[in-house]
């Protein structure tokens, strides 16, 4: 590539960015896979019944920790390893450290692994499942990323304004280890029932909010741009949608316990952030779509643009649907569905799971220094499966909760809500079969450019 | 704008004051509003359970009788991620200290099994679940801030999702046989559920017979535990008072009221 000159070249340890981008798919794939094994369950089929470690309820926990910092906190690691130098120009602080956290991270989530299964230790904070004890390990893990790349992005900003991926990246590196201390910790030694349960949804809020979301934005606002060869539309819109996001996200936690114990002025308080949030996403969205005009058809032939937007359009959905399903008034009927399950997939797997591979298959051939991925076929064939895999099961799981609340409501005995579930769960199987195909290509299509001996070229290449 | 777009600024106002600012109002202030309401440590709550002789007292010294050999290893029972601690042979009978540990040991499992990710242990006050939950009568009351201010609520377990019912007021609705054969296997009790078997908590004793283990012990104390503190006794029990009985009858009854709340 003509841009990838030496010196930008210098900038990034090509090393971990290709370790932590390599482990979150790893553990992409494993989480899914777990996230199946449960589905099995549902359906009645599990092949492991009674085998002590792989209780269902157990590979449960390893699905929801297990994405949050096995696969997301890799990947977003890896792809800041290689997007942050670049756009403030200054190396991350230490090659040694990053190594060290590399190693550190994987052994967090092995130690999890290990204490949810074989140990029967965990926490009931949902996708805070680890044990008490590796929380403070996190948080610590956490304050050193914070010094990792805050220095780069300190240094660039006293030469001037940062772009607007190093302020989303600059509050995420503060927020983040605020979360996990918050999250894990006040629940369980300073707080109890109802103050816990505050505390406790807003840390399943916060960690999406705070911490998947500004890093996932901060390098959209990089790799768009990048990829298209152009600025972003508004320079506005973009300050609007980050000061927005900043205020008002944080404070959406009590949406997971409405008409709960909590007082009613926090449920109130949560849930006008919320309809507040969904105006600040819509500004960053039609900063994207406009940036987008006039280079729409590169959409056809570039997979990585392809991902990013069909991930930004999932989440604008989730969002709209968000700002519906918040109020009290669908909450009596969906609160404690399947509609939440597929809202959940629709933004963790459609949204940042579809960004997260598009931004790695943008840099991997780089990091190889390739100039395209190994298949265009398999790199298409896994783009396909794995959208419509989650776009079907969240409109199954959708129609799956609505039928699940009416039931419920109903007064029906209980077994009737779940013989009437099983047709949406078996189909919410055969969806997760799609997207974990899909995900298996696209980890071969990883394998063989890594592997290739050869300098693979670019058969259709961009007009420059 | 210059200032509003470097590292310090982002990091303190975005990053430290707005997020300051959302958890006073989502969590620092509610809990404001319920510190009034004491905390109970485990040990208070198998207090309670015994002062007031709840359906969670009776049905553990009905798991002791039913099967001794698993109450003895129980007492002997040590863990330091629950706490649990070996309790000496001559306490080694149902009372205060031997309920705390069976509770302590079973929210443990309880936690570790995911049983959370699937049943929940919240009643909202909509969508008739005050009519689903609990027995009309004796345990349907909607939840309220109280009864999760103990120490086996934090973090709490109200959950997000329901695979299976609602178990908070579970006390009421099944007796301790029909959870020693559920929680073995859900098919015995409730034909056509996708609930797992849980085989690994239950043993042979010397008999031969299938029993609970130590740990399926405490996990079927806290089920049991699980909305006993509002069970009421059934209407027969409480109306069945006649104005002509003696003076000392009524007497008695009342009192035994009062305990009863």
């Amino acid at each position: 590539m003509a841009t990838n000159s030496q010196e930008l070249q210098n900038l990034v340890n090509y090393g971990l960015a290709k370790a932590h981008v390599a482990m979150g798919l790893v553990f992409f794939i494993i989480v899914g896979f777990m996230g199946f094994l449960y589905s099995l369950q549902l359906d009645g089929i599990y092949p492991f019944t009674g085998i002590e470690f792989l209780s269902p309820g157990r590979v449960r926990m390893i699905h929801t920790a297990g994405a949050a910092y096995g696969f997301l906190v890799n990947m977003f690691t890896g792809l800041l390893y290689w997007a942050v130098p670049r756009f403030t120009g200054y190396r991350i602080l230490s090659d040694k450290l990053g190594w060290f956290m590399f190693f550190a991270l994987q052994a967090a989530v092995l130690i999890t692994v290990v204490s949810v299964l074989f140990l029967g230790m965990a926490d009931n904070v949902e996708w805070g499942e680890t044990p008490w004890w590796i929380d403070p390990i996190i948080v610590f893990w956490l304050l050193l990323h914070l010094m990792q790349f805050g220095a780069p992005l300190f240094k660039a900003s006293q030469r001037g304004p940062l772009y607007v991926a190093g302020w989303y990246i600059s509050a995420m590196l503060i927020w983040t280890p605020l979360v996990v201390f918050m999250g894990n910790l006040i629940p369980r030694f300073w707080s109890v029932g109802s103050g816990a349960g505050a505390v406790q949804s807003t840390f399943i809020h916060d960690l999406v909010g705070l911490y998947v979301t500004p890093v996932a934005w901060g390098l959209m606002y990089y790799f768009v741009p990048v990829i298209m060869k152009k600025p972003m539309w508004s320079h506005g819109l973009s300050l609007l949608g980050f000061w927005g996001l900043a205020f008002f996200y944080p404070m959406n936690g009590v949406h997971h316990f409405l008409w709960s114990p909590i007082p009613m002025f926090a449920q109130y308080s949560a849930v006008f952030a919320t309809v507040a949030v969904e105006f600040a996403v819509t500004s960053v969205l039609i900063n994207f779509m406009m940036t987008l005009r006039g280079s729409a058809e590169q959409l056809k032939y570039n997979v990585p643009l392809r991902y990013m937007y069909t991930g930004a359009i999932f989440y604008w959905i989730t969002c709209f649907q968000c700002a519906f399903h918040v109020t009290l008034t669908f909450q009596k009927v969906i609160h404690f569905t399947d509609w939440v399950t597929g809202h959940a997939h629709l933004i963790m797997f459609g949204t940042f799971g579809l960004w997260v591979l598009g931004m790695a298959e943008y840099i991997w051939p780089r990091l190889f220094r390739k100039e395209t991925m190994y298949s265009k076929g398999l790199s298409e064939g896994a783009y396909w499966l794995l959208m419509i895999g989650v776009l079907s099961m969240f409109f199954d799981l959708t129609a799956g909760g609505l039928v699940q609340g009416f039931d419920w409501i109903g007064l029906n005995p209980w077994i009737d809500s779940v013989n009437f579930s099983k047709p949406f769960w078996y189909f919410r199987s055969v969806a997760g079969i799609m997207m974990l195909t899909g995900l298996l290509m696209y980890a071969l299509n990883f394998w063989k450019t890594a592997t290739a001996k050869t300098g693979l070229s670019a058969e259709l290449r961009a007009q420059t | 704008m210059g200032k509003m777009e470097r590292f310090s600024f982002v990091a303190l106002v975005a990053g430290i004051l707005f997020f300051l600012f959302a958890d006073f109002i989502s969590w620092a202030l509610p809990m404001f509003v319920l510190k009034d309401i004491p905390k109970k440590s485990v040990e208070d709550l198998a207090a309670e359970a015994i002062s007031r002789n709840s359906t969670a007292w009776s049905d553990f010294k009905k798991l002791a009788r039913y099967y001794p050999e698993t109450f003895k290893k129980l007492c002997q029972y040590e863990e330091s991620f629950s706490g649990a601690k070996k309790i000496p042979e001559s306490e080694c009978k149902p009372n205060g200290k031997t309920l705390a540990k069976a509770l302590r040991v079973g929210h443990r499992w309880y936690v570790a099994e995911g049983c959370w990710n699937c049943h929940s242990q919240m009643i909202r006050p909509v969508s008739n679940e005050t009519l689903r939950f609990g027995i009309p009568g004796v345990s349907n009351t909607v939840s309220y801030p109280s009864e999760y201010n103990n120490e086996l609520q934090a973090p709490v377990l109200w959950g997000t999702k329901r695979v299976g019912p609602d178990l908070i007021r579970e006390a009421a609705v099944h007796n301790i046989g029909w959870q020693v054969a559920h929680l073995y296997n859900p098919l015995y009790t409730s034909p056509g559920t996708n609930m797992p078997p849980y085989p690994w908590y239950y043993t042979k004793d010397s008999k031969g017979n299938i029993v609970p283990n130590e740990r399926g012990f405490g996990l079927l104390t806290y089920i049991m535990w699980l909305g006993s503190w509002e069970v009421k006794p059934p209407k027969d029990f409480r109306i069945n008072i006649k104005a002509s009985n003696s003076a000392k009858v009524e007497e008695n009854t009342s009192k035994n009221f009062a305990e009863a709340k």
